[in-house]
C-alpha cells in the first residue's frame, strides 16, 4: 500500500523524543520533508542529524509552546522553511501531575493551546491549497482512568472533541484530521520508563491488564498516526483511532 | 577516579560541584588523595570468626571513642543514657553542673544492672537486688548493712568512671580509661560535620533493628554507591551513583553525592521523577511551575533554598551549595554512618552482638531541622524488632534484604573473601584501619585474616 507521502511537508511539534521521534522518523522514511520543534536546543539538535539520514530535508529549531510569541513565529518559520505544509502532528505535551492548580495552566497551554495555534498556522496554507492532514493525540487516559483525577487527561480529552469539530469544519477545504489515542508507551527516557524503574509494582500491574502482555512502543503509535496522516486514509477524517492494545476496557460501539 | 564513560552508563555526566577552593562553607570539599590499599581479597573469615571477634573486642570495641546518644535527650541533672555494647552496657549521666560522667551499668556488689538500655531520669541509681545506691557521680550513698562486710566497701566507694565527651549534639564515651583526647580521635571532621549544626534538628526516627549479619557487613553495606544499580533501582532517578567523590582520611571517610539528579545509568526523562518533586515541595518549591530542565534541578535547588531558606526559618549559612542538595555520607570508624543533609541526618550505628558474630544490632537515629520559631516536636519513642518483622523503608529494606545471605554465602568454604572494585575503596579503608588496630600499625601478615 503505498501511503502516498513521498515529497509532503509535515511539522511535528515535539518531534525529539518518543512518540513524536518515532513520527517524525515514520514520516521522513515515508520521504516526506520535515520540521520538528522542542524544547531543548541539543534535542532538536540530535533530532535533525539523526533524521537527515533518510535523505529528505529534516529542520528544526527549539521553541517553548508555552511562549505563545515565540511559538507563532517558530510555527510561521516552520511553513516558511518547508515551503509549504501538508501535515501537521502537534503531540508536545505538559504530561501529567496532581496537586498544583498550575498544572492545569500548564495541560492548557501545552496540550491544548500547542494543538490550537499550530492548527490556526496551518489552516490558511492548507485552505489555499485544498489539501492537509492534521492528526491530533490524545490518551486512553482521557477515555479511562488513570493516574488519579488530573489536568492531563481532562485537557487531552478536549482534543478529541475538537478534532472532530475541526474535521466538520475544514473538510470542505479537502483538510481531514483525525485523532490517535495512544495507551501506555514504553521508550527510553520516557514516563513509563522512569515508572518501571521507581514504582516497579504499579509498572507491573499494568503489565497484567495488557491483553498483549507489555507496553506500546513509540514506532506503533507512529505508524497509526502517520497512516491517518497520509492520503492512504483519504476517507477517514473526524475518526478516533484508540491504539493501545487492547488495554482499555470499553468498548467502543 | 574510575574513568565513568566506560561503565554500564547510558550518559556521560559532568557534575557542577563548588570550588574546593571556594566551597562558600565551613566543611572542607577537596578530594583526598586515594591512599593505596592494593587489590587483595578481604577475608571472609574476620566475618564470622568467633576468634576475630574476640580480637575487635579486645583491640577496637574496648580502645576506641563509641556514640552513645543524643545530647539532647539529656539536659537535666539526672538524665541518664543507658547504652550498650558487645556485653558491656554503661550510663551517661548529666552532673549537677551540667558535666557527663560515664560509669559501667553494672552494681559492684553481685553485677547487677543498674537499669535498663534507654534514657530516663534518676535521683539516684539504686540496684534492684539489695538497694546498694549510687549517687549521679558513681559514688555509693547507700550499702545497706556496710557493717556486715568486714572487707569494708569496693575500693573507692564508687563506680568506675569511663572517658566520655560531648560532641555536635552527641555523647560519646570509651570503655578504654587510656583513650586518646576525642579531639584527636574525631580529626578531621569537626569542621566536616558541625556547619550541619545537628543542635537544630530533632528526633524524628529511633528504631533498633537486629540483623542476622555481622556489623561488618552493615557497615560495608553503606560504604558504596555501586549497590545503588543493584537494589536501589527508584533511586537511579533521584542521585548520580557514578559521579561520586570519595575521600579516606586517617581513620574516618565519607563519600559525596549529587542528590535531586538523574543517574548516568538512566535515560535522561522529560518529566520530574516523584522522588525530585517531593525535594523541590520540601525546599518550597512548586515543581508544576518549574520551567528549567530535569538536569537543571539539583542546581537550581541550591540556589532556592540560598534564597528562600532564612525567611523559611532554615538557617543555611555555615553550608555550601552542594551541601543543600547533595547526600555527605561519612562514615565515623568503627561503626557510625551519617548521610548529613542540610535538611536531616540519617545515621546508623552499627553494634556487634554481645556473643554471636552472625548477629548485630542496626539502630537508625534520623534528625529533621525544626525551622526557627517552630515548636520543638515530642520525642520520638525508641522502637526495636527483628530483621524483617516490619519495614524500615522502601531503601532500608532493600540494603538489609541480601545482608542474612550474604551472612551465610561468607561461611562458604568456595568463598575465599570479598572481591572490592575502585567504587568500594571506604569498604577496603575501613578494614585496613581495623588491620591497623587489631594486628598493629601495617602489621597484618599474610595469613591474618
Amino acid at each position: 500500500m503505498d501511503l502516498g507521502l513521498q515529497g509532503k511537508k509535515a511539522i511535528v511539534v515535539g518531534g525529539a523524543r518518543g512518540i513524536g521521534y518515532a513520527v517524525a522518523e515514520v514520516l521522513a522514511r515515508e520521504g516526506c520533508d520535515v520540521a520538528l520543534s522542542a524544547r531543548g536546543e541539543d534535542s532538536v539538535k540530535d533530532a535533525v542529524a539523526a533524521l537527515s539520514r533518510y535523505g529528505t530535508r529534516v529542520v528544526g529549531k527549539p521553541v517553548n509552546v508555552k511562549r505563545a510569541d515565540d511559538y507563532k513565529a517558530w510555527l510561521d518559520w516552520a511553513i516558511e522553511a518547508l515551503e509549504g505544509v501538508d501535515v501537521l502532528i502537534p503531540l508536545s505535551s505538559a504530561s501529567g501531575g496532581i496537586g498544583s492548580e498550575k498544572y492545569w495552566y500548564n495541560a492548557f497551554e501545552t496540550d491544548v493551546m500547542g494543538p490550537v495555534r499550530a492548527i490556526e498556522a496551518v489552516i490558511p496554507t492548507m485552505t489555499e491549497q485544498q489539501r492537509g492532514a492534521i492528526v491530533l493525540v490524545s490518551t486512553t487516559s482521557a477515555l479511562e482512568a488513570m493516574g488519579g483525577p488530573q489536568a492531563y487527561n481532562a485537557m487531552k480529552a478536549s482534543l478529541i472533541t475538537y478534532g472532530k469539530q475541526l474535521a466538520l469544519a475544514h473538510g470542505k477545504d479537502g483538510i481531514r484530521v483525525n485523532v490517535v489515542s495512544p495507551g501506555p508507551v514504553e521508550f527510553e527516557g520516557g514516563n513509563w520508563d522512569m515508572i518501571k524503574g521507581t514504582m516497579e509494582k504499579f509498572y507491573q500491574s499494568q503489565l497484567r491488564q495488557q491483553p498483549m502482555g507489555r507496553l506500546g512502543r513509540p514506532e506503533e503509535i507512529a505508524r497509526a498516526i502517520v497512516f491517518l496522516a497520509s492520503d492512504a486514509a483519504s476517507w477517514c477524517n473526524g475518526s478516533h483511532l484508540v491504539v493501545d492494545g487492547g488495554f482499555t476496557n470499553r468498548t467502543h460501539f | 577516579m574510575w574513568d565513568t564513560a566506560r561503565m554500564d552508563v547510558k550518559r556521560v555526566v559532568d557534575v557542577i560541584r563548588v570550588d574546593p577552593a571556594r566551597p562558600g562553607g565551613r566543611t572542607p570539599v577537596e578530594k583526598a588523595p586515594d591512599p593505596e590499599l592494593g587489590t587483595a581479597v578481604i577475608p571472609a573469615e574476620r566475618y564470622y570468626s568467633e576468634e576475630f571477634m574476640k580480637l575487635e573486642w579486645e583491640r577496637v570495641w574496648t580502645k576506641v571513642w563509641l556514640l552513645g546518644g543524643r545530647a539532647d535527650d539529656i539536659p537535666e541533672p539526672g538524665d541518664y543514657i543507658c547504652t550498650e555494647i558487645g556485653k558491656e552496657s554503661v550510663l551517661i549521666v548529666r552532673q549537677a553542673d551540667g558535666s557527663l560522667r560515664c560509669f559501667p551499668n553494672v552494681c559492684l556488689h553481685r553485677g547487677n544492672r543498674l537499669r535498663p538500655e534507654g534514657i530516663g531520669k534518676a535521683t539516684e541509681f539504686r540496684c534492684m537486688y539489695h538497694h546498694w545506691t549510687y549517687g549521679l557521680d558513681g559514688r555509693i550513698e547507700r550499702l545497706p548493712d556496710l557493717c556486715t562486710f568486714p572487707q569494708g566497701g569496693p575500693p573507692g566507694m564508687t563506680l568506675r568512671s569511663l572517658p566520655c565527651t560531648e560532641w555536635n549534639s552527641f555523647v560519646w564515651f570509651s570503655l578504654n580509661p587510656e583513650v586518646e583526647p576525642f579531639d584527636d580521635y574525631i580529626a578531621p571532621l569537626k569542621d566536616h560535620l558541625e556547619p550541619y549544626h545537628p543542635e537544630r534538628m530533632a528526633w524524628k526516627r529511633d528504631v533498633t533493628v537486629e540483623w542476622d549479619c555481622n556489623w561488618k557487613a552493615s557497615v560495608d553495606a553503606f560504604n558504596e554507591t555501586y549497590h545503588v544499580q543493584g537494589i536501589h533501582p527508584q533511586l537511579l532517578w533521584y542521585l548520580d551513583d557514578v559521579n561520586v567523590q570519595i575521600d579516606c582520611y586517617e581513620r574516618h571517610n565519607r563519600y559525596l553525592i549529587p542528590f535531586a539528579t538523574i543517574s548516568p545509568r538512566v535515560a535522561m526523562p522529560s518529566t520530574i521523577p516523584p522522588a525530585i518533586d517531593e525535594i523541590m515541595r520540601n525546599a518550597g518549591m512548586d515543581p508544576a511551575d518549574y520551567e528549567g530542565r530535569v538536569g537543571d534541578i539539583r542546581r537550581d535547588v541550591q540556589r532556592f533554598k540560598r534564597e528562600h531558606g532564612p525567611a523559611q526559618g532554615k538557617d543555611y549559612s555555615a553550608l555550601n551549595d552542594d551541601q543543600l542538595t547533595d547526600d555527605y555520607h561519612y562514615m565515623i570508624f568503627p561503626n557510625v554512618a551519617l548521610n548529613v543533609h542540610a535538611d536531616d541526618i540519617l545515621m546508623f550505628r552499627q553494634r556487634p552482638h554481645a556473643t554471636d558474630p552472625n548477629k548485630m544490632l542496626y539502630d537508625v537515629w534520623v534528625f529533621e531541622l525544626v525551622p526557627e520559631g517552630e515548636p520543638w516536636p515530642e520525642r520520638v519513642k525508641h522502637r526495636r524488632f527483628k530483621h524483617g518483622d516490619r519495614s524500615i523503608g522502601q531503601v532500608l529494606d532493600q540494603d538489609a534484604h541480601n545482608l542474612p545471605t550474604v551472612q551465610l554465602g561468607m561461611q562458604s568454604d568456595s568463598f575465599p573473601g570479598l572481591w572490592i572494585g575502585e567504587q568500594e575503596l571506604r569498604i577496603r579503608h575501613f578494614h585496613k584501619v581495623l588491620d591497623d588496630y587489631i594486628y598493629g600499625p601495617g602489621g597484618k601478615g599474610p595469613d591474618d585474616i
